[in-house]
């Protein structure tokens, strides 16, 4: 009568199920648009050392806690909070307990830095289903070259350990970049000291507001970024592995995830929109009412055009990643081909040959 | 019996999960689905019920005679209970 099914396949069953009902399951609240550390690559970076100077642009408490209700009687069940960093908010946990008696399954991004033993006992009496930090670097030197803050690579340490030491559930991870690639293996080793899971990426997304970003400077070559996907294990990432078992592409539906069908962000001034790096279509549900602005961003995505017709024509196509944020991103467009991903793909089709073919190229 | 306060059930979709609240969430690991009979056992849980209670709602509930009803309740309710998810 009860079910212990497995975790992962079950979250997938909901998602498919609320897509094809569009319910929105899963949630991301940016609570804060400000971070402490100005990591060069990050497409949300607003550097605001210890305070948040943007507090008035930004939802009150009481405002994302009427935001969760009714996103609750919607359907909402999985829900994100991130940043920025969620810690620089002095009333995070007028925020997140009243959430964690809503009934959602809650997860927490954070660089970790600001997790001092007392927040760490705090958010252990009613902990997320689990934390993620980023780990940038496994020694200060690299860590502070990407974080541009002196001291931080200590502090997330310190982070780490408070929350191990709480029980709280935790998961490390990492974004490679030219400048800690070659920490790999001793960032995992350090997780598996830690008796902690680890995995790592290399997509860098550019800034969806479209300032400048150094993320250029930071990405991996194509080549490298397969060779890390087909080696390894901790950065392997659904796609790759799609990619790899040759599962064929099914639809010329422009947005192929679950954003605007089952899944919304709403961002640190209350537009919701499809997800973090696309921001649109801005609907307002603290204005209008959570249902009325989930139609909105529901339309949005359904009324979406197709991929460009070379994206559609590519025989390339089944080892890309390209979504319409990604093209707004990288060409101001919904539809057009990302040269970013346009290489990766290219780089994969070498590496794995294509999915009908045969005799891959070894 | 009566269910405890630190489990929550959520419906997404028609699918019944029990979702742990507060310090809960530490014990589980995740959701626990729920088919229809526990989750209407579930819902009437809410209120302090005994066997012969839950035996005739579902009984009713689901037109199946009590024979029938008994062992579905039964098992659940020792489900449960070995979980610590109902106080007796
Ligand atoms: S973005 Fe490039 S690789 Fe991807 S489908 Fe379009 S043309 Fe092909």
């Amino acid at each position: 009568m009860t079910g212990t099914a497995e975790y992962g396949p079950l979250v997938r069953e909901l998602h498919e199920r609320a897509a094809k009902l569009n319910l929105p399951i899963n949630g991301i609240f940016e609570l804060t648009f400000v971070c402490n550390l100005r990591c060069g690559m990050c497409y949300a970076r607003q550097f605001g050392g210890k305070r948040s100077p943007v507090e008035g642009r930004e939802l009150s408490s009481t405002q994302w806690l009427e935001l969760a209700r009714q996103a609750k009687d919607s359907g909402l069940l999985f829900l994100l909070l991130t940043g920025g960093e969620v810690f620089l908010r002095n009333d995070f946990f007028d925020i997140y307990e009243p959430l964690t008696r809503m009934g959602f399954m809650i997860t927490v991004f954070t660089n970790g830095c600001l997790i001092t033993a007392p927040i760490a006992k705090r958010l252990a009496q009613a902990p997320p289903s689990r934390v993620e930090i980023s780990l940038y670097g496994a020694t200060a030197a690299t860590y502070e070259k990407i974080t541009g803050v002196a001291g931080s690579f200590a502090a997330c340490c310190a982070g780490i350990e408070n929350l191990i030491v709480n029980r709280v559930p935790l998961v490390l991870k990492t974004t490679l970049s030219r400048f800690n690639v070659a920490e790999l293996e001793d960032m995992r080793q350090m997780a598996h000291a830690w008796g902690l899971k680890f995995y790592g990426s290399w997509l860098l997304a550019r800034r969806p507001d479209l300032q400048g970003s150094e993320v250029e400077n930071f990405r991996l070559s194509a080549e490298q970024c397969v060779e890390l996907e087909s080696t390894d294990q901790a950065s392997a990432n659904e796609l790759s592995e799609a990619a790899i078992n040759g599962m064929p592409w099914e639809s010329d539906y422009n947005f192929y995830c679950k954003a605007g069908r089952a899944a919304f962000t709403v961002n640190p001034s209350g537009d919701m929109n499809v997800c973090i790096l696309l921001p649109k279509p801005g609907a307002r549900p603290l204005e209008i009412g959570f249902h009325e602005a989930w139609m909105e961003v529901v339309k949005y995505v359904s009324s979406a055009p197709a991929p460009s017709s070379a994206c559609l024509a590519c025989g390339e196509r089944v080892f890309c990643g390209r979504c319409p944020a990604w093209s707004l991103m990288e060409n101001g467009t919904l539809t057009e081909p990302v040269p970013y991903w346009c290489d990766i793909a290219r780089a994969r089709t070498k590496r794995y040959g294509r999915p009908s073919d045969p005799n891959p190229v070894p | 019996m009566k269910r405890k306060d630190d489990l929550m059930l959520q419906k997404v979709g028609g699918q019944a999960l029990l979702i742990p609240l507060g310090a809960k969430v530490l014990d589980m690991n995740g959701m626990v689905v729920l088919n229809t009979t526990a989750s209407f056992i579930w819902e009437l849980l809410a209120e302090d019920c005994s066997i012969e209670e839950l035996v005739r709602a579902v009984a009713d509930r689901f037109e199946v005679d009590a024979d029938l009803a008994g062992a579905d309740v039964r098992t659940f309710v020792d489900d449960l209970y070995r979980q610590g998810w109902i106080e007796i």
